[in-house]
């Protein structure tokens, strides 16, 4: 019975370990973004060139021509906002900076109900603050007014938009957009990289060619 | 944008993943028998296939007796009937017809301890599957409900009840169902009803079509007796039960009980407040004879009151 005990205690710390080192993976790769009115969050998403980086954020965070960001080292830039979406409340915006990290995209199509699920951002104003909790429902949803949607079972705020929702290998799956009946709603992250495709980027080509 | 993810360096997430991936597994396969249950105007609720042709809900979210549809988890739409519902334990029962699913997975609530991870899973926005994680937060023995009911063990959850939640699964770990989750029974906190008492109101209301009640046909309120009273009666409390309301035919009228009574003990237990009489009155005790020991004219008396089924008002 003991050593029953002791194995569970090393499995928790092991638990305890490895969301603090997907935590910590998604934090470096989590910007806020300094838009119209208030802020959120946004998702370093990929290298496009030497001298150029795709950040993604929500419509509705990035109003204007350009957003402010602050990079998880402090740093303060401009962007450009290269594009909007406002019917799946996606923007991209780019910023002339070279050797930013990039997050690790998952696939949104494998996502299944009850799998874990992280989210970092900055709600009420709060830096790199993380929310635990499991996918609760994907699909055609009721709640959100797209085509396709996750919808998690983890407790966000104003702030938290734009920012990432990831899996427990800490990829991201989707891009934190609102919060309805107590519920986070994502888009799913393969929405985000046809919107991007949409946009005549191919950031990954880019990334080798560099 | 073709980005292998194999080139991710840090992804060794061993035992978050296989978390990740039990839960997913649990909700799986407990889904299947999760139903969506229309029976109240806009939201859905949710139900349980506890028997391949039996759903059980929460009683509450039951809002008409009549044109029930319910969703299967593999998406049909079937007409079901209202087998029986007992409003002091919020559990309903409905029957299907050609109904040849496979039944939950039942677990037992009594292996739960404080902490373990539990989900709740419902069918209601769109007949998809929806969950939510949380962990066992209180647990303790049985219980009355403020409408009487018994409930085997006293089950309080830390997890979001969502709309149309209540009538949801709570699921283990391993994706056995181990209770119905109803927000209620106590001003919306999130409990979970046992499964030994699911079963047993359940196997109830499939025979009877509701859950028999002891009856005294009394009205009673809390009364403060004196200290010399207390003292001379030689009562633990000073507190006790005074008639107000004698129902015509009832049982304690036929054994003689007026209106101005004091109720002191009932089958040999001093009764402070009427949850001690609601103690004495479950299923068991009905047909019994129970000694009533009260006070009238400053003087103690005996009343033989043979326990009746209390009459049903609904209908």
């Amino acid at each position: 019975m003991a050593s029953a005990d002791r194995f569970a205690s090393q499995a928790s710390s092991a638990l305890a370990a490895e969301i603090a080192a997907v935590v910590e993976r998604l934090r470096r790769v989590t910007v806020q973004v300094r838009g119209g009115r208030g802020g959120g969050a946004g998702v370093l998403w990929c290298s496009d060139g030497p001298r150029s980086h795709w950040i993604i954020t929500n419509a509705h965070v990035a109003r204007g021509p350009r957003a402010g960001l602050v990079l998880p080292d402090g740093r303060f830039l401009y962007a450009e906002v290269r594009a909007t979406d406002p019917q799946r409340d996606l923007a991209a915006l780019s910023v002339p900076a070279a050797g930013l990290p990039a997050a690790d995209i998952g696939d949104s199509g494998g996502i299944r109900v009850g799998e874990l699920v992280l989210a970092v951002g900055n709600p009420w104003g709060l830096v790199g603050a993380v929310a635990a909790g499991i996918v609760h429902a994907v699909g055609p949803i009721y709640a959100c007014n797209r085509p396709s949607c996750i919808q998690a079972d983890v407790r966000l705020a104003p702030g938290n938009s734009g920012g990432p929702l990831a899996d427990a290998r800490g990829r991201v799956i989707g891009i934190n957009s609102m919060v309805a009946g107590g519920l986070a709603l994502a888009i799913p992250s393969n929405e985000v990289e046809r919107f991007l495709r949409g946009l005549g980027r191919q950031c990954g080509d880019a990334t080798e060619a560099a | 944008m073709q980005r292998a993810s194999s080139e991710n360096p840090g992804e060794s997430a061993g035992a978050l993943l296989a978390l990740s991936n039990d839960l997913a597994g649990a909700v799986e396969r407990a889904g299947r028998a999760v139903v969506a249950i229309y029976a109240r105007p806009r939201v859905p609720s949710s139900g349980i296939l506890w028997r391949p042709d039996v759903v059980v809900a929460a009683d509450h979210t039951i809002k008409r007796d009549e044109e029930i549809t319910v969703t299967l988890p593999d998406g049909r739409s079937v007409p079901a009937s209202l087998a029986g519902r007992d409003l002091s334990t919020d559990l309903a029962v409905l029957k299907l017809q050609n109904a040849d699913l496979p039944a939950a997975e039942i677990g037992d609530t009594a292996s739960l301890r404080v902490g373990h991870l539990v989900l709740a899973l419902g069918r209601s926005g769109g007949d998809s599957l929806g969950a939510s994680l949380g962990v066992i937060s209180t647990l303790s023995g049985a219980w009355r409900t403020w409408r009487g009911g018994h409930i085997d063990q006293f089950v309080r959850l830390d997890l979001a009840i969502y709309t149309g939640f209540s009538g949801s699964a709570l699921v283990d770990a391993s994706g056995r169902v181990v209770g119905l989750n109803t927000s209620g029974l106590a001003r919306g906190m999130a409990l979970a009803i046992p499964t030994s008492t699911v079963n047993g109101v359940a196997e109830e209301l499939l025979v009877k079509g509701h859950i028999a009640r002891g009856y005294l046909g009394l009205g009673m309120q809390p009364v403060v007796l004196s200290h010399a009273l207390q003292k001379k009666l030689g009562l633990p409390s000073n507190s006790a039960l005074i008639i107000v309301s004698v129902e015509p035919d009832g049982p304690a009228e036929k054994a003689g009980a007026l209106i101005g009574d004091v109720l002191v003990a009932l089958d040999g237990t001093p009764v402070s407040d009427t949850d001690d009489v609601q103690a004495k009155l479950g299923r068991e005790y009905i047909g019994k004879e129970l000694t009533a020991s009260i006070l009238r004219g400053g003087a103690v008396a005996e009343l033989v009151i043979q326990v009746g089924e209390r009459p049903r008002k609904d209908k």
